[in-house]
């Protein structure tokens, strides 16, 4: 066995187990970062393959920008809060062990359908060669022959940015309703733990009946505000300990 | 003009050479660092250990390998193992397409002077930058501490908005050069050019200052030093990201940070100050390794320089100037030099 062979099944190998970790893991985050993992991995084979542009924009714009937005949602998510991820309803699972299920005939009969090795294409080493590059072919290909599908995906990417600014500014764009942000940060892994596990709240020293009261009505939970900005606020409930 | 083949073992040992500089290099630069810094602010900096301070860096890493390592109780055990980890090897493994000359002969054998001349390596370099930001987020998840957790947030929305602005910064190069290759950049640079009387070397810096200033810059928050190091800002986060690390660990992060300044530093000079080339390079490899040793330490002096003397940036700043300042400037260098270059080949009017 040659050393390509060799490094191209071990990039094969961890690609593949990476992938089976991001749908194994119980931890979103680790799922992540599994994920990082087999892009990586699948950059590795691209390069295997002559295409070192597309393996470095692989790695610039899969594992380098879009899962880094990935991971910041997840780790604002505390886990147990998602029902996805631990309790799904009835209808949940079945749906997704379905789409499941169709998603591994479609793979399967893709596979089944061709011999693994594919059909050839027209980009041959001597070819790409002619050209001047891996860079150069890929440039020449997208810009000439899929120069409508590179522009209509740019389109749907535009859409994407001004839905995200639809969503984060509705009152700059006239829709009426104040601005509301919450000042909630999540909480880290173990926070609650923790705080749970903290001290007691303790009850403060009364005298007098108005203290007395003061002190019943304190029961060491605490308002969830939403803020817009720091002289106002709305209290929209309770949270914390029942003592 | 394309590498002379050579055996793999002869290119382990020229990348087993660069990289030990290279952490040498980085331990100097926290005595450098600690120097200037002390001059400008009127102080002496280390003295006790060593001659003027010298062995300061060794006595700095005896220190910390004999710290006691902490995990937090809630910690992600296994992410908190290796996030350091991601931050130094990206870190030390971009300075693989970094070129140091040219091939020279050594007892009959040539030997090339780089690790490898890979034909994307300016996009190399910039993906092993924006991988490097796992470590800090990852550390700061890993950490379960709010400060921690803040300062990664901060660290990723900034590094993936500088981000833009580095590759993008670059990208007029790449239209002059044809080539994102590293090496090739370099080589193009040893041009001269005859402008009136001067005779000026071809580079970068003059054909592309507004590049040159924006990526300066892009790269500075990049790495996150002063006056963008939010994510570490001590005044409101404890320290950020590594908040809750110590001992061996804490100093990955450490390590991972000088190393990343250096190598943009190195990166700055060669894509914009011609790497190598100078007065008496294309005689002698030795002073071509001098000549970009002497524009890697400018830079990594305007680090310092910068540390010291500007106040570190409000959040909304940071962010305001990459995208309402520094994006449209570097999309308008772009268009330009396009213009500039398709007028040149004749391709237009």
């Amino acid at each position: 066995m040659t050393w390509d062979a060799l490094i191209f099944y071990l990039l094969g190998a961890v690609s593949i187990l990476a992938a089976l970790g991001v749908v194994a893991a119980a931890n979103p985050v680790h799922s992540a970062i599994f994920l990082i993992l087999c892009f990586f991995n699948v950059a590795g084979i691209f390069v295997m393959l002559g295409a070192q542009f597309l393996a470095a924009v692989q790695v610039i714009v899969y594992a380098g920008a879009i899962l880094v937005l990935v991971l910041f949602v997840l780790m604002l998510v505390d886990p147990d809060d998602l029902p996805e991820f631990h309790n799904a309803r009835p209808v949940q699972r079945i749906v997704g062990v379905l789409l499941g299920a169709v998603l591994l005939l479609e793979v399967g009969l893709a596979i089944v359908s061709r011999t693994v090795m594919g059909q050839q294409g027209n980009a041959t080493p001597e070819l790409i060669a002619l050209v001047g590059g891996n860079t150069q072919a890929l440039g020449n290909v997208l810009f000439s022959q899929y120069l409508l599908p590179f522009e209509a995906v740019s389109l749907v990417l535009l859409v994407g940015v001004v839905g995200a600014i639809v969503l984060a500014l509705p009152e700059r764009l006239g829709a009426g309703s104040p601005r509301r942000g919450t000042i909630s940060l999540g909480h880290p892994r173990g926070a609650d733990q923790a705080l749970a596990a903290g001290p007691a709240f303790e009850t403060p020293i009364v005298q007098t009946r108005l203290e007395r009261e003061e002190a019943a009505s304190l029961d060491g939970s605490r308002d969830l505000i939403m803020v817009s900005d720091p002289d106002e606020y709305t209290t929209i409930g309770k949270r914390g300990r029942v003592r | 003009m394309t590498a002379e083949p050579q055996p793999v073992w002869l290119t382990f040992i020229v990348a087993f050479i660069i990289m030990n500089v290279l952490l040498i290099g980085m331990a100097y630069m926290t005595w450098f660092e600690r120097k200037v810094l002390a001059a400008m602010q009127d102080r002496m900096g280390p003295t006790r250990t060593g001659p003027r301070g010298l062995l300061q860096p060794l006595a700095d890493g005896v220190k910390l390998l004999g710290k006691e390592d902490l995990i937090p109780a809630a910690a992600d055990k296994w992410v908190f193992f290796f996030a350091p980890l991601v931050v130094f090897v990206t870190a030390i493994v971009q300075v693989a397409v970094i070129p140091f000359g040219n091939t020279i002969t050594v007892f009959g054998h040539p030997v090339n002077l780089f690790i490898t001349d890979l034909n994307v390596g300016a996009l190399f370099l910039i993906a092993f930058g924006s991988i490097g930001v796992y470590g800090v987020i990852l550390g700061a998840y890993a950490s379960s501490n709010r400060f921690s957790l803040l300062g990664g947030l901060r660290s990723a929305a900034q590094v993936i908005s500088y981000e833009i602005i580095v590759g993008l910064s670059l990208v007029g190069i790449f239209l002059l050069t044809s080539s994102l290759s590293v090496r090739e950049i370099m080589l193009q640079q040893q041009a001269m050019l005859q402008i009136g009387p001067l005779t000026l070397p071809n580079w970068f810096i003059l054909s592309q200052p507004l590049a040159f200033v924006l990526f300066l810059i892009a790269v500075v928050a990049e790495t996150n030093r002063s006056p963008f190091d939010l994510p570490e800002a001590e005044t409101e986060l404890v320290s950020g990201f590594h908040t809750e690390y110590s001992a061996f660990r804490f100093s990955f992060y450490f390590l991972g940070e000088y190393i990343n300044m250096i190598v943009a530093s190195l990166f700055a000079a060669t894509m914009f100050l011609g790497g190598i080339s100078g007065p008496g390079s294309d005689r002698f490899w030795g002073l071509g390794i001098v000549w970009l040793l002497v524009k890697v330490v400018l830079f990594l002096f305007f680090y310092i320089w910068l540390r010291a003397t500007l106040p570190r940036f409000r959040y909304d700043q940071l962010m305001g100037l990459a995208w309402k300042v520094l994006l449209p400037l570097v999309l308008l260098n772009i268009v330009v030099t396009a213009f500039i270059r398709l007028v040149g080949n004749g391709q237009i009017f």
